[in-house]
């Protein structure tokens, strides 16, 4: 990028592009290739230990007003380090996010902050526009869930969405089961001892940096085995070799011995099918059989895999191989013609992708400033328009002040005058 | 007793959008709207840059414009990184430079050898050195790292290019469609109605007009067609890969040397290529840090400028509460009893210059800011008179004591600006929490932000306004 563009040069500033993830936010500038920082969506009040996660649903809207305003306050001020007066905002989002939510991030942006316009886009949609091409099944394997939309023709089949609660957390709470029950802790008193004992719980920093660096996601023969293994009755099912144990250092004085077994066998929870037969994979073949037939084939082969879970090693091979391994079962064999599936490697890492095509996108500055809600239709109308909710009144008629407002949708079906 | 001077036992009320409650040392005073501001109801503002390890200040944009191009292209960092100093990419402290010495050949005589100065980044804290991921030793103190390029620039800044042509085709289009729409003999075909059936219905072509908010069809149907723009930039769409790359086999039976695993925390300082392996984490420039300024949101007056220089803790202007408004701290409490007077013994700092004239007003009832007192309390009838802030005064041996007539029920001592003074305080719940207390204090202020009058008036002083704030104290629990 030349140095001197938005310096003057007659534009206006670039945009801030921010992806507020349930658990990393991955925040930067238009017109970027990578996001400036990635950081994990806490607030650390004073005086508490325990960090407070911003996206929460379930809290009140004064708690949560005073916790994103505190979050945006970090990320403007200590990583972004630019006045928030001077550029346009572009929130990437995951459709599912409920308005209160919404509505609550617009009103600190606005009344706290006074960014000039904000957008809200979804970032299924845009991780298409990070490669250039109309059409694609996205997955999002985030922290809460993983949800896949098709986007067809740069418009999101919105009735074909499916998602599971199989995320980072998921594995996280799996993960820090397995460890309470089978694994040892030694610390510098004593050795072998059970983990409850010796730290109440593992924080679930560590459990996420002990996935991280030793868990993987094996092929599928081998997961096939182990899931097998598990569920197996009579015992006769024989595991296969598990890997070697590790030794985990906590805190500087204790060791955490991680069985071997653990370190494969965690993940296979995102691929067993539970008792509706819904698995990570299965999603995929779902929403293909909720698609138009006419797109299936296109869609098939533009598969694009965003978000942070899908990033642990392995984990690609194992769910195309499971694709591929599903749509022959008698489930999907009639009602899915099309057997090919081709996956795309986005020019970002799973976990930026979206950030990316939100970068890409904010850099076409009148687009972006044609799209977006400005500062005086938000103070005008008091709320930001959803996709899900078709009472809001279009921008123009706002700043028409001689002409009669045209007639708002509801009026069209109530027999009021 | 130091307890007693708590910042959070005395607190003063903020007339913002929310009632804030907060202490006068975390307050600012606006001299123009004459009021108390806290820090929610102003506006935050990034006033400068500058590095923490090297305190080099970073201009700001307007100082970059304002300044000669060519000299400042070598410093303009729009990253907000430093350009001399680096973090450990293991431990995020600031790396140091080091020097050693090596054999190297000499330029002229290629068999003769001579000890020339190589440098290498280490850490101090990790001892983590430059040399641990194979970059090799500069031969330049600074300006020779360079930081990894992402491989996907060109990939990304291609199809950056390939949009903004999209973005460039719709604009025309809607700029053409608006033009068409303010012909004159339109509004004569078109009644008011199907204006807005049309504005309802959309156009009914793919390029309807995009709602904001709406699901973003991002440029639907407008692919560059052949042989249309003379300068076309075409993509091609990125291929979809039949094969993944599977696990290497290795990875089920070797075991994992764990400090050569890079942690989620060291990775993601990388945005752009998370590596996994720890002899592939580069040094990262050090961030900046800002100062702020903050700025009044009703008359957009400075509350507090900080100095440009980074080395300086100083302000330009510093318009906080605490040298404008007299201060209650809570001097002795007595032993608190349930429904029995007791007295409370407070002071009062006067921090302008001028004589202030305090007087001391309890809440009504149904007072709509008085929600916490769980007491009743008597503040003395009479205004109290304190003296200006005289900074010489203890220097000066000769000055006349200033003679004020004070009633020594109401105030109890009374030492250069300060005087001290008793409320009466009745207990009225009998729980555990604390005694909570709140009048309201009505002083003189005389503003001397007022704009220049005309000199005909003489050297008349400034007009004094009378300000009211409402003050909480926090007095401790009952004790039986």
């Amino acid at each position: 990028m030349p140095l001197f563009e938005g310096l003057g040069s007659g534009g206006e500033k670039t945009a801030v592009v921010i992806d507020l993830g349930a658990a990393y936010t991955k925040c930067g500038f238009a017109g970027e290739t990578g996001p400036r920082f990635i950081i994990p969506s806490e607030i650390q009040k004073p005086g508490q230990q325990q960090s407070i996660k911003v996206v929460q649903y379930n809290i009140n809207t004064e708690e949560l007003y005073s916790n994103l305003k505190e979050f945006i306050h970090t990320l403007y001020f200590r990583h972004l380090l630019v006045n928030p007066r001077d550029r346009r905002v572009l929130i990437i989002e995951s459709i599912l996010c409920p308005s209160h939510f919404r509505e609550t991030l617009t009103k600190v942006f606005f009344k706290q902050f006074e960014v000039p316009s904000v957008l809200f886009a979804p970032s299924h949609l845009l991780s298409i526009m990070s490669l250039g091409i109309n059409s694609g099944l996205v997955m999002d394997c985030g922290y809460t869930e993983t949800l896949v939309l098709p986007v067809y023709e740069c418009i999101p089949i919105l009735s074909a969405w499916e998602a599971l609660p199989l995320g980072g957390k998921a594995i996280h709470k799996e993960l820090d089961g397995l460890l309470v029950e089978q694994c040892t802790v030694d610390s510098d008193s004593s050795t072998g001892q059970s983990l409850p004992t010796v730290i109440g719980s593992i924080p679930e920093e560590v459990v996420e940096d002990i996935k991280v660096r030793t868990c993987f996601v094996s092929d599928l023969q081998r997961g096939l085995k182990i899931q097998e293994a598990k569920f197996n009755l009579e015992g006769t099912a024989e595991r296969p070799t598990p890997p070697p144990d590790v030794d985990y250092p906590l805190d500087g004085e204790k060791i955490l011995h991680i069985k071997g077994p653990i370190r494969d066998s965690v993940m296979e929870m995102l691929f067993e099918q539970d008792n509706e037969e819904k698995s990570v994979a299965t999603l995929v073949l779902d929403t293909l059989v909720k698609c138009p037939i006419d797109t299936r084939k296109v869609l098939s082969e533009n598969l694009v895999i965003i978000g942070g879970t899908a990033m642990l090693p392995g984990f690609l091979h194992r769910l195309l191989a499971e694709i591929r391994f599903l749509v022959d079962k008698p489930k999907y064999r009639d009602a899915l013609a099309t057997k090919s599936f081709r996956l795309h490697s986005p020019p970002a890492k799973p976990n930026c992708t979206a950030w990316l095509g939100g970068a890409i996108f904010g850099a076409l500055q009148d687009i972006l400033g044609s799209r977006s809600v400005s500062r005086d239709y938000y103070n005008q109308t008091g709320r930001i328009p959803d996709w899900c909710c078709l009472s809001s009144p279009p921008p123009e008629s706002v700043y028409d002040a001689g002409k009669t407002p045209p007639p708002l949708m509801k009026r069209a079906f109530s027999t009021e005058k | 007793m130091a307890s007693l001077l708590q910042p959070d036992r005395v607190l003063y009320l903020v007339h913002g959008e929310k009632k804030i409650r907060s202490p006068l040392s975390t307050l600012y005073f606006c001299r123009y709207c004459s009021e108390l501001r806290s820090l929610e109801c102003v506006s935050h503002e990034v006033d400068s840059h500058y590095c923490p390890s090297c305190l080099e200040n970073m201009p700001s944009a307007e100082a970059k414009l304002k300044k000669n191009r060519k000299r400042i292209c070598n410093q303009l960092n729009e990253n907000f990184r430093c350009a001399n100093c680096f973090d450990c990419p293991c431990c995020m402290h600031t790396l140091s430079t080091r020097a050693t010495n090596i054999p190297a050949p000499l330029p002229d005589d290629p068999s003769k050898t001579a000890m020339k100065k190589a440098y290498y980044l280490a850490c101090g804290f990790c001892r983590w050195t430059s040399r641990d991921v194979g970059m090799a030793d500069k031969s330049v103190a600074s300006g020779g790292w360079q930081e990894p390029d992402n491989p996907h620039t060109q990939r990304i800044n291609k199809l950056i290019e390939y949009y903004q042509q999209l973005a460039q085709r719709e604009k025309l289009e809607r700029d053409r469609k608006k033009l068409a729409r303010r012909r004159p003999y339109m509004p004569l075909a078109f009644s008011q109605h199907t204006i807005h059936v049309v504005e309802k219905y959309g156009l009914g072509t793919r390029l309807q007009r995009q709602r904001p908010g709406a699901p973003i069809t991002s440029l639907a149907g407008l692919s560059l067609k052949e042989g249309e723009d003379q300068k076309e930039i075409n993509i091609e769409p990125a291929q979809a890969l039949d094969e993944v790359e599977p696990l290497p086999e290795d990875c089920y039976t070797r075991p994992i040397n764990l400090p050569e695993v890079t942690s989620l925390r060291q990775r993601l300082l990388q945005p752009d290529f998370q590596p996994a392996g720890a002899s592939q984490l580069h040094p990262k420039h050090k961030h900046l840090l800002i100062k702020r300024s903050l700025r009044c949101r009703k008359c957009e007056h400075n509350l507090s400028k900080p100095e440009f220089n980074p080395t300086s803790i100083k302000f330009k202007i510093q318009l906080v509460a605490v040298s404008y408004i007299p201060e209650v701290r809570i001097m002795s409490i007595p032993n608190l009893r349930f429904q029995k007077e007791c007295q409370v013994l407070l002071t009062l700092t006067n921090p302008v210059e001028n004589i202030t004239h305090v007087t001391l007003v309890g809440c009504e009832e149904g007072d709509p800011e008085d929600i916490n007192s769980t007491a009743k309390v008597m503040v003395p009838t009479k205004e109290l008179v304190l003296a200006g802030k005289d900074a010489a005064a203890e220097y000066d041996e000769l000055a006349e004591p200033q003679d004020f007539q004070d009633d020594p029920d109401v105030v109890a001592f009374r030492k250069s600006n300060k005087i001290g003074f008793f409320i009466k305080v009745v207990p009225q719940r009998e729980e555990d929490g604390d005694v909570t207390v709140s009048f309201k204090i009505r002083h003189d202020f005389r503003n001397l932000a007022a704009p220049i009058r005309p000199s005909e008036e003489g050297d008349a002083p400034a007009e004094a306004i009378w300000l009211t704030h409402h003050v909480e104290l926090s007095l401790g629990p009952i004790i039986a």
